[in-house]
């Protein structure tokens, strides 16, 4: 596996997709920056583009870097290596690039601007994003023979974890505001990465507290060490399960 | 009649609605070449791929020097594929990588013991001073060169290659059969997909024909000439299929 890892990941070292990521972040980060007098409102328009960027990239470039090298993964799979390695070594491979175009073009404005818990949190979640965003990217290509139609329901995908997932929410809290509902939004927020992502963040700069009662409701969930371990249990779940399902789509995949 | 080393029984593969390969039973030996022919999408790239387990079948089994691909059974232990070389019909490789670093990644997974891009067959092909051309910028000739020193460089007891000359010069197809037939005369087995007659007449011990996932018939050259009356395989082909206008399974 570590093999298949190194040198797919000196493929994608040159990957003009992974080269522009870095570059694409790196200049709204450096931009935001620049142009905000308070780094504090520059970070929070940041959280914005990350929650939307992030896994729109990392989506997309996953299921089309699956595709392009669908030829190279039969080359390997007539090798005498087991296929888990193949594409145990490629999505490492995937991810390791990803973050470390993340590092560069998020991490390194962060570190120079801004250096706080906060900007690291972001860090972290971006973090989490791109595995969770890969995982299901790969997923998607594994299991769909059609790479216009991968990309499509990456796409769709997308819409409804960014846009859609969330417009539903707000239409039960607008449509239930008579009932006590808040407490149950908690767990329905968070079972979504992108805003479980967003809440962490968000209680880290102590925006929360402009949130009202559905603030201090993630404030008392999230803050404690409980929620903590809650939020890291569901993230690790969003990459864990549509990996397992991948190795499992690809052992036994036509190739 | 030469050890048998692969087995196909009742070997049948389908894709969704479509049958790829329908109830295949055939043999094929040490120290022989054999050419699967047929129109195209008759099932031989799938036959071939089954073989090395990159499609799994939806029926019966194949025993290959030992391990057994089975519709039912487990995923084979990919150690069996240590003396396969196998030359895809398409080669693709990572964009972005020389030809030098494939080679040496290559020799690097599977544990280094085959030659590296000092390899005779690079230079019989002319790739030498290519070495360190990225495999992006390379016409779909020098790919297929470089796919078929992949395949050869490890000296491969069983040989796979679907349609290895598509796309060479003359001069480096030639070589790149003489290769193959030289695996052959090592003692090795070599499945080889062709279209082009010349290619089969001039290699072939055997002529495997497939049509619609059926194997109509696994024959020597020899035989196949004899039984028609011909000289060339070309004119011989199309009078076995009206000879035998019936699918059938022969083990050959």
């Amino acid at each position: 596996m570590l093999k298949v890892f190194k040198y797919t990941l000196l493929d994608l070292t040159r990957n003009r997709f992974v080269l522009g990521y870095a570059l694409l972040m790196l200049v709204i980060a450096q931009g935001l920056f620049m142009l905000e007098d308070d780094p504090f409102k520059a970070l929070l328009s940041l959280v914005q583009v990350v929650m939307a960027l992030v896994p729109l990239i990392a989506l997309v470039f996953t299921v089309v870097y699956m595709y392009d090298i669908q030829e190279f993964t039969q080359l390997l799979a007539v090798q005498p290596i087991a296929r888990r390695a193949i594409l145990g070594g490629q999505l490492l491979a995937m991810a390791a690039a990803l973050l470390l175009a993340q590092a560069v073009g998020l991490g390194l404005p962060l570190l120079v601007h801004l250096p706080s818990k906060a900007s690291f949190i972001l860090s972290v979640s971006g973090s989490g994003l791109v595995l969770v965003f890969a995982a299901l990217g790969a997923l998607i290509a594994l299991r769909q023979r059609e790479k216009a139609r991968g990309v499509g329901i990456a796409l769709v995908v997308w819409l409804l974890l960014v846009i859609v997932y969330d417009a539903l929410l707000m239409w039960g809290m607008f449509a239930f505001s008579d009932y006590p509902i808040e407490p149950f939004v908690v767990p329905v927020a968070g079972l979504n990465p992108i805003d479980l992502a967003r809440i962490m963040v968000m209680l880290e700069i102590d925006l929360a507290a402009m949130m009202g009662y559905s603030g201090a409701i993630y404030r008392n969930f999230f803050g404690s060490t409980m929620g903590m371990v809650a939020a890291a249990a569901i993230m690790l779940m969003w990459v864990v399960v549509p990996t397992w399902s991948g190795f499992r789509a690809f052992r036994r995949k036509d190739l | 009649m030469a050890e048998a080393r692969i087995t196909c029984t009742g070997l049948s593969k389908r894709y969704d609605k479509l049958w790829a390969l329908r109830g295949v039973d055939c043999t094929f030996s040490r120290g022989e070449v054999v050419m699967l022919v047929g129109p195209n999408a008759s099932g031989k790239t799938t036959l071939i791929k089954c073989l090395l387990a990159l499609v799994h079948p939806t029926e019966g089994r194949i025993h290959l020097d030992g391990t057994t691909i089975d519709a039912r059974g487990p995923v084979p232990h990919p150690g069996y594929r240590e003396r396969i070389g196998y030359m895809p019909q398409i080669s693709q490789f990572p964009a972005s990588l020389s030809i030098r670093q494939l080679l040496e990644m290559m020799a690097d997974i599977r544990g280094g013991a085959e030659g590296g891009a000092e390899d005779s067959l690079v230079e019989e092909l002319g790739l030498t001073a290519q070495l360190d051309k990225r495999l992006s910028t390379l016409s779909g000739g020098t790919k297929q060169k470089v796919s078929a020193v992949l395949a050869l460089r490890m000296r491969p007891d069983i040989l796979v290659m679907d349609e290895p000359t598509a796309g060479l010069d003359p001069v480096s197809a030639k070589r790149v059969l003489s290769r193959a037939a030289a695996v052959r005369d090592a003692g090795g087995t070599v499945l080889i997909t062709s279209h082009l007659m010349e290619e089969v007449e001039s290699l072939a011990d055997r002529v495997a024909y497939l049509e619609d996932g059926h194997l109509r018939f696994l024959l020597p050259v020899s035989e196949i000439l004899e039984r028609t009356g011909v000289s060339r395989l070309s004119q011989a082909l199309p009078r076995m299929l009206e000879a035998n206008a019936r699918p059938m399974s022969y083990a050959g």
